[in-house]
């Protein structure tokens, strides 16, 4: 097949490997000329008998082949003339300036070379000498061609795809295996090589379950079937072929197989796994692609670079949530303050990312050159490096599906905001006595003028506007001074052994503060702290936008300095009238009873308190006078020496008011005037919270690349030449791509993209033919799938595969027009149970037991996800909706590290297809695990499958499988009350067939001893249920 | 190939369907019972999955490479970070510099803050036994043991994150996805008992370690291989699905049973030859006799009360670690070929005394009462082990993911992870006790003599159980991966000659 291909491969080294030598050796035969004259021998003769052999003994053994030492080779012409890492070694005429001569005349014994041995003799050294000063006469010999070729540039998968006609019907076509299409003529003349024979053709039967399991994952239902069986269109088979490409199932199916490539998860993986709450969408524009068959090389150009080539459309944004597919490291790339440990997790996941895009797409092992260049395939250490660098600006991380819609909202968003801020400015002037403590932590005056949801933290003082989780390495007891006026400070109490916990700036201590644990969480917030179990108590929402909520969480405190109230007219200085702290507050988190407790102090002195407060508390008031003269209110919360989990306490409207009020009349005015403004406020607020967020999705985030160096052996900390995007070399025909470290992320990725889908990429093609082939036999024409290397195996049917891929290319990248080929072939349609009655089939197992040339089909054992989905559906519980957030299978529990507790849940939701399953990368759902459903670790170009008794009691015993056979049961049973018809009915939906006399027999006696559920249960774990042939 | 892949390949003649067969069923927990089963000759593991290409170039690769001094593999692994200046490194320079500033050209910049002050050990150094090795006060027990234990003082990790340094000494790399050790060895060499599985995992009744399953993952490995979790609390059915929650109903699942093999026999008859059909048929056989065997194998009551007590197993925080180790004897009796203790669950933040060995605020708090459950456990094991006579082919390793720093961490009362240093142990299974491997720096910081990692502690264990590291590999992925990467040397010194 390769025998166009050789002549023009061999007229390619011609023009760029021999025309510059060529023009060179012109200069040397003249001199040349002048050596014949003077001596009897000719330069070439000279060469070859004295110079070549010295070199080949003395220098090649590293400065050849195997070995570059100083980038120096000495095995070709080419080589020898351009030198090493440091120049030419070699100058006609001049031994005096040829580091050739000087390196081994050199009586340094750090420069002389050959460095080990016995040193040259002189006659041997004099002979080189003599040789460049003689114009180091050197024609191009076939043996310095061969040096420069690398044999492993020769390995067939990065040829060019040949153009093949497919093989003349010369073999005497069998009855039974007609010419369906061209695959059928590729297999049978292979399999005539062979002397092997095709099989017949299944039953109907036969052929509506392995098509359903391999298009759909689902089996066909009875009425199906018996429509097949009955059909009498000639074309019946590739109208039920069609039909199942067009049905919304077949995406559903077909996604599985990209998603295990992906190793797609919703969870991130590592030691914190956690949530990824938008990466399903994801997930859903696969089944999307799919299912209305997107060209093949645009598919793929959109998850490399869908939000370069139409950032405005989300689904090209969100197909990108290719790359973000895979693990990353929380704890590496942002826990840590160790900018070693954040190197080394972002070199793994940039090393995971470019993985996956050229395993993927191209099956070139590229992860195996990233510590030294590759062992087996001709890929360079700084080709690995020069394509990660494509994606050096690329960050996993939600983002919005659509920046257009994004930049509306924000600037919708900024409008109301600025709008408010000129209401709250008005609201500044107010000379009203009464001022909110949520607002002033917000960094506001009191009325209602300071940030939502910003807080201070108990830590540092300092102002935040992000959410925190557990507050790591916070220091208990240390009064910190806020930045914001009227706040005096905050600090992380713990009385400790003596009780005693300073409250405010000047050194104020409480005293009879309990013990605590001296951790916090969050932060001190105008607003409910983060992950608030709930806004609700005791039939008060504090989330509906009425009520002003200052959130706290144990343990913190934080000290309001009241001479620094703004607004207050001489007559009612708080320092001289008092002032009236009004309110409620009440415990937030899950904990009914115990939770936390809560302090007010004045000054230093406990002026309310309410110990052990728990949920079942619901709202406590608060209505506190303050006495003249006091400066300093301080709000505690506390645990009780024991956890800080779930001990949120809210402060809800609480509100200092002055005792003793100013003029009725003026206090009224100004009043209403406040009134108005906050109405508008208010309004203006729920306007903002009805702006309809943009949809996120777990992909993609561009920055602007660093730069990328190559580092020695792999080691982020040895950092080496820096490197600019570009591509591999090898393969044949294909441009490479290079740009400038300038380049943005996006015009990275797209110029990958690009690289990747061009159609003179040998690989593209080939590799996704080779993936829908495996999908119906079971094994690809290469058998190893992600792994086209010179490691990987060899192509059975290498003219097969290049006429795949060409045609895969005239039917415009479709599919779903590849999936109907391969499967209304001939060969696919054949039987796959051995018949000892075939004469052929006996010797065609002991020609080719593994049926590697498809004399039959291989019979399949249902994956993983095809058992489950297959039980929902005979059970009659499968629940079709499609898409949307995956359903979780677990309890899941907020943790330092999340905890993932797995329970059989049987509702509607829980009972949708697999494919639509939360997947925790961490913790797999272990029954799904036990059937060797692969690990989102992983990349799975191939499953594996195995047996064991393990697999034997997760069918036998698991909830799931109990459940479903009383499902089962109770479907039959609401169709039939006699036992015949209802084994008989057992038997259609779960095998597609009617029983047999022995079998019919069997099943009654079980049934009338143990009851349907207990037969349905064993029906399901039957060989026929799994094994499809 | 290594397996099957998605299709079965059915094999015609049975000769060769038998090879097959057995290659279906995978190895380990499979094969070898079903070799049994077929009354056919004893077919090693290896030989049923061993992928042509994982021949090395010499053309040898059937298991073991030489003879083998153990048989079996007790791994106890502390997981958050067991701090070796303070347990197993005794380093007297830290005694003098206590309390002065840490100052390193290295940077004070650690995983969780800034190196605070100098500590020495919270617990006295000793000499203990014929070696005279040092070991501190918080392991009494163990250090009458230390004349069979073989220490690695230098071992490093390249990760100081818990997650990805787990992986590391599980698995030899840092990132998710590689087969563990235990699969390596199972893939490697089977198991010796066909009723129970080959690799068993004991977690923490707490709760997984960090990094949760893919701890004993078997990567590209069969699924087959990766670690069985076993239930460690008592009362518990030690196996996943053995029976159905709501209880068992034996005539019920007898009649059952013989149901499923009256169709799957039917089925079978016109597919004569199909491996997956007749391994799965078996299957069923094996499930049913594991059912048997593995309630009896995790049933403590036939131990004797001197067993209960050397074990602790009532006492409320210690016995369930205790509980671990004896059901990682009596697994090893009874032929399972690597079992996995974990000492430790994952982190949480809300807990008075942190669920594993991450003492970062309070070292004093969380090693007490750790080392307390470590000590007794440990030390009961290797006495039992010694008197049954079992330590000679068991080899017992203790280990963790990285050390601890010999500074406090910042101000607290706690020291932060040092993948620089830790130790590891090896106990019985061909080492030499009494002996040790290299050494940290004056304080315990950086390893300094024979600096080593995760590949030379299982390049010695496979030499130990008969296995050359260096040919014990597949093919996956354009590389032929082994457990050691592209590492390993056998360390000599801590072996008996």
């Amino acid at each position: 097949m390769y025998r166009t291909n050789a002549f023009f491969r061999f007229f390619i080294t011609l023009l760029i490997g021999a025309a510059v030598p060529f023009i060179l050796a012109i200069d040397i035969l003249v001199a040349d000329e002048d050596v014949a004259v003077d001596g009897s021998i000719t330069s070439d003769a000279f060469f070859e008998r004295e110079i070549r052999p010295f070199l080949k003994k003395h220098c090649v053994q590293c400065h050849g082949k195997e070995k570059q030492a100083s980038g120096l080779r000495l095995d070709a012409r080419s080589f020898a003339f351009r030198g090493g890492d440091s120049g030419p070694v070699l100058v006609p005429n001049q031994s005096h300036a040829s580091e050739l001569w000087l390196r081994i005349q050199s009586e340094d014994d750090s420069l002389r070379m050959p460095p080990e041995g016995e040193p040259l003799s002189s006659q041997e050294k004099e002979l080189i000498r003599d040789w460049i000063d003689r114009g180091a006469p050197w024609i191009e010999s076939d043996e310095d061609r061969q040096a420069m070729t690398d044999p492993r540039r020769e390995h067939w998968a990065w040829k060019r795809i040949a153009s093949v006609a497919p093989p003349a019907p010369t073999v005497p076509e069998v009855s039974e295996f007609p010419l369906r299409n061209t695959i059928d003529r590729f297999v049978l003349s292979k399999l005539a090589e062979q002397g092997l024979q095709p099989s017949p053709e299944a039953d109907r039967r036969t052929l509506i379950r392995r098509l359903s399991f391999d298009l759909l994952g689902l089996p066909p239902t009875p009425d199906q079937v018996a429509a097949f069986e009955l059909d009498t269109d000639p074309l019946a088979y590739e109208k039920l072929v069609d039909r199942m490409l067009e049905s919304p199932q077949y995406g559903e199916r077909a996604a599985q197989h990209w998603l295990d490539i992906s190793h797609f998860a919703d969870t991130h993986g590592f030691e914190r796994d956690q949530i990824r709450e938008h990466a399903w969408r994801y997930r859903d524009w696969v089944i999307r692609a799919l299912n209305e068959d997107m060209p093949y090389d645009r598919f793929v150009r959109l998850q490399i670079a869908g939000d370069a080539m139409e950032p405005d459309n989300p689904q090209a944004v969100i197909a990108t949530g290719f790359l973000a597919a895979g693990p990353w490291d929380f704890v590496g790339q942002v826990e840590t303050p160790s900018p070693v440990l954040r190197r080394l997790a972002r070199a793994d996941d940039l090393d995971d990312m470019l993985t996956q895009v050229l395993t993927a797409t191209c099956a070139v092992t590229i992860n195996c050159a990233r510590c030294h260049d590759h062992k087996l395939d001709p890929i360079s250490q700084k080709e690995y490096y020069s394509l990660a660098s494509v994606f050096a600006g690329t960050k996993r991380g939600n983002r919005s599906v659509s920046q257009a819609e994004s930049t509306k909202l924000a600037e919708a968003r900024n409008q109301l905001s600025s709008d408010i801020q000129e209401l709250k400015r008005k609201l500044q002037e107010s000379k009203l006595p009464n001022w909110d403590l949520a607002d002033i932590v917000g960094g506001g005056n009191g009325l209602k003028t300071g940030q939502a949801n910003q807080s201070i933290d108990p830590a540092t003082g300092q102002v935040l506007i992000e959410y925190r989780g557990f507050l790591e390495n916070a220091m208990p007891n240390r009064f910190m001074e806020s930045p914001l006026k009227i706040i005096d400070g905050v600090a992380i109490p713990d009385g400790g052994e003596l009780g005693n916990v300073t409250v405010s700036s000047t050194g104020l201590v409480a005293q009879n503060i309990a013990r605590t644990s001296g951790k916090s969480w969050d932060a001190i917030r105008n607003g409910p702290v983060h992950s608030q179990f709930s806004n609700k108590l005791a039939g008060l929402d504090v989330g509906d936008g009425s009520h002003s909520v200052l959130g706290m969480h144990s343990n913190s405190l934080v000290t309001f300095d009241l001479t620094e109230l703004p607004n207050l007219s001489p007559e009612i200085s708080p320092i001289n009238e008092g002032l009236r702290l009004r309110g409620s507050l009440g415990y937030f988190g899950q904990t009914p009873k115990n939770g936390a407790s809560v302090l007010v102090l004045v000054d230093g002195s406990t002026a309310f308190r309410r110990e052990r407060l728990g949920r079942d508390d619901g709202i406590s008031d608060l209505d506190i006078v303050l006495p003249k003269g006091s400066r300093f209110l301080t709000l505690m919360v506390t645990d009780l020496d024991q956890d800080i989990s779930h001990d949120q306490v809210c402060f809800i409207n609480c509100r200092l008011e002055a005792t003793q009020a100013i003029d009725p009349e003026v206090e009224n005015a100004e009043r209403e005037r406040v009134a108005s403004i906050q109405a508008r406020i208010a309004d203006l607020e729920k306007q903002i919270a009805s702006l309809v967020e943009v949809d996120q999705v777990y992909a993609v985030q561009s920055e602007t690349p660093p730069a990328v160096q190559i580092l020695a052996r792999g080691d982020t900390e040895q950092g080496r030449d820096e490197v600019t995007p570009s591509s591999l070399e090898c393969l044949e025909g294909l441009g490479n791509f290079s740009l400038e470290a300038s380049a943005s992320d996006l015009s990275r990725r797209l110029a990958l993209s690009d690289w990747i889908t061009d159609t003179a990429n040998p690989l593209f093609k080939r590799v996704i033919v080779n993936r829908l082939w495996q999908q119906h036999f079971g094994q690809g024409i290469v058998a190893t799938p992600s792994d086209f290397g010179l490691g990987g195996a060899l192509p059975t049917h290498p003219e097969l595969l290049d006429w795949l891929a060409n045609d895969f290319h005239e039917k415009r990248y479709s599919l779903k027009a590849m999936h109907r080929l391969i499967c209304c072939s001939s060969t696919y349609r054949q039987q796959s149970i051995l018949d000892s009655q075939l004469p052929s089939h006996a010797k065609s197992t002991a020609v080719d037991a593994n049926n590697r040339w498809l004399w039959r089909q291989n019979a399949f054992k249902l994956d993983a996800e095809s058992t489950r989905d297959a039980v929902l559906a005979v059970s009659g519980q499968l629940e079709p909706s499609m898409f949307g957030p995956g359903f979780r299978e677990f309890d899941y529990k907020e943790e330092y590290a999340p905890v993932y507790s797995y329970v059989t849940r049987n509702d509607r939701e829980a009972n949708r297809r697999s494919i639509y399953r939360f997947r925790v990368r961490t913790t797999p759902n272990p029954w799904l695990t036990s059937l060797d459903c692969p690990n989102s670790a992983n990349f799975t170009p191939t499953r594996f499958v195995t047996t064991t008794a393990l697999q034997s009691l997760a069918l036998l015993n698991h909830d799931f499988v109990l459940q479903q056979s009383e499902n089962l049961a109770n479907r039959i049973s609401s169709l039939h009350d006699v036992p015949k018809d209802q084994i008989a009915v057992a038997w259609s939906l779960v095998f597609s067939r009617k029983p047999s006399e022995l079998e019919m027999r069997a099943s009654e006696e079980l049934i009338g001893k143990h009851g349907l559920s207990t037969f349905c249960r064993y029906l399901l774990n039957s060989n026929e249920f799994v094994s499809i042939d | 190939m290594i397996m099957e892949k998605n299709r079965v390949l059915s094999a015609g003649p049975v000769a060769a369907g038998r090879r097959s067969f057995l290659k279906q069923l995978g190895d380990g927990f499979g094969a070898c019972a079903l070799t049994a089963l077929l009354h056919s000759e004893a077919v090693r593991a290896s030989d049923s999955t061993m992928d042509t290409t994982t021949k090395d170039e010499r053309g040898q690769s059937r298991f073991p490479h030489h003879a083998a001094k153990a048989k079996s593999v007790i791994q106890i692994f502390c997981p958050g970070g067991l701090s070796h200046v303070d347990t197993w490194d005794y380093r007297p320079e830290l005694t003098r510099l206590h309390g002065k500033p840490f100052d390193s050209e290295l940077g004070k910049q650690t995983f969780a803050g800034i190196a605070g002050e100098y500590a020495k050990s919270f617990w006295d150094f000793s000499q203990h036994g014929q070696c005279g090795r040092w070991m501190s006060s918080l392991f009494p027990q163990l250090a009458k043991h230390v004349d069979d234990m073989a220490f690695i003082y230098s071992m490093q990790n390249k990760s100081a994150l818990h997650g990805p340094a787990m992986f590391m000494m599980n698995s030899g790399f840092v990132r998710p996805g590689f087969p563990s050790m235990g699969s390596w060895v199972t893939y490697g060499l089977g198991s010796e008992n066909e009723n129970l599985p080959a690799f068993v995992v004991l977690p923490d009744t707490r709760g997984l370690p960090p990094g949760g399953v893919l701890n004993w993952n078997s990567g590209f490995l069969p699924a087959v291989h990766q670690g069985t979790v076993l239930s460690t609390t008592a009362n518990m059915p030690p196996i996943a699905n053995l029976f159905p929650r709501k209880g068992r109903e034996v005539e019920l699942e007898h009649d059952g049973l013989a149901f499923l093999k009256t169709i799957n026999q039917q089925h079978a008859s016109t597919r004569q030859g199909d491996s997956m059909l007749e391994a799965r048929i078996a299957s069923y056989e094996l499930a049913a006799r594991l059912q048997l065997s593995a309630p009896e194998a995790v049933d403590l009551s036939s131990e004797s009360g001197s067993t209960h007590q050397r074990y602790c197993l009532d006492d409320e925080d210690i016995g369930p670690f205790g509980r671990q180790c004896l059901l990682a004897r009596r697994m090893v009796e009874r032929g399972v070929r690597f079992v996995q203790i974990f000492c430790g669950a994952e982190n949480t933040s809300s807990k008075k005394i942190r669920p594993n060995w991450d003492s970062h605020e309070d070292i004093v708090r969380d090693h007490g009462y750790w080392g307390r459950i470590l000590d007794t456990g440990a030390s009961a094991l290797l006495e039992d082990l010694k008197q049954r006579g079992l330590l000679d082919s068991t080899l017992v390793i203790c280990t963790s993911e990285f050390g601890r720093q010999p500074f406090m961490q910042g101000k607290q009362k706690g020291r932060d992870h040092n993948p620089g240093v830790f130790t590891a142990w090896m106990s019985g299974g061909g080492t030499q006790g009494g002996t040790s491997y290299g050494s940290s720096d004056d304080v315990g910081f950086k390893a300094l003599d024979k600096p080593t990692y995760s590949y030379d502690l299982h390049a010695t264990a496979l030499h130990l159980l008969g296995i050359d590291h260096e040919r014990l590999s597949v093919y996956h992925d354009g590389i032929q991966r082994r457990l050691t990467d592209v590492h390993g040397n056998v360390l000599k010194e801590i072996i008996h000659s």
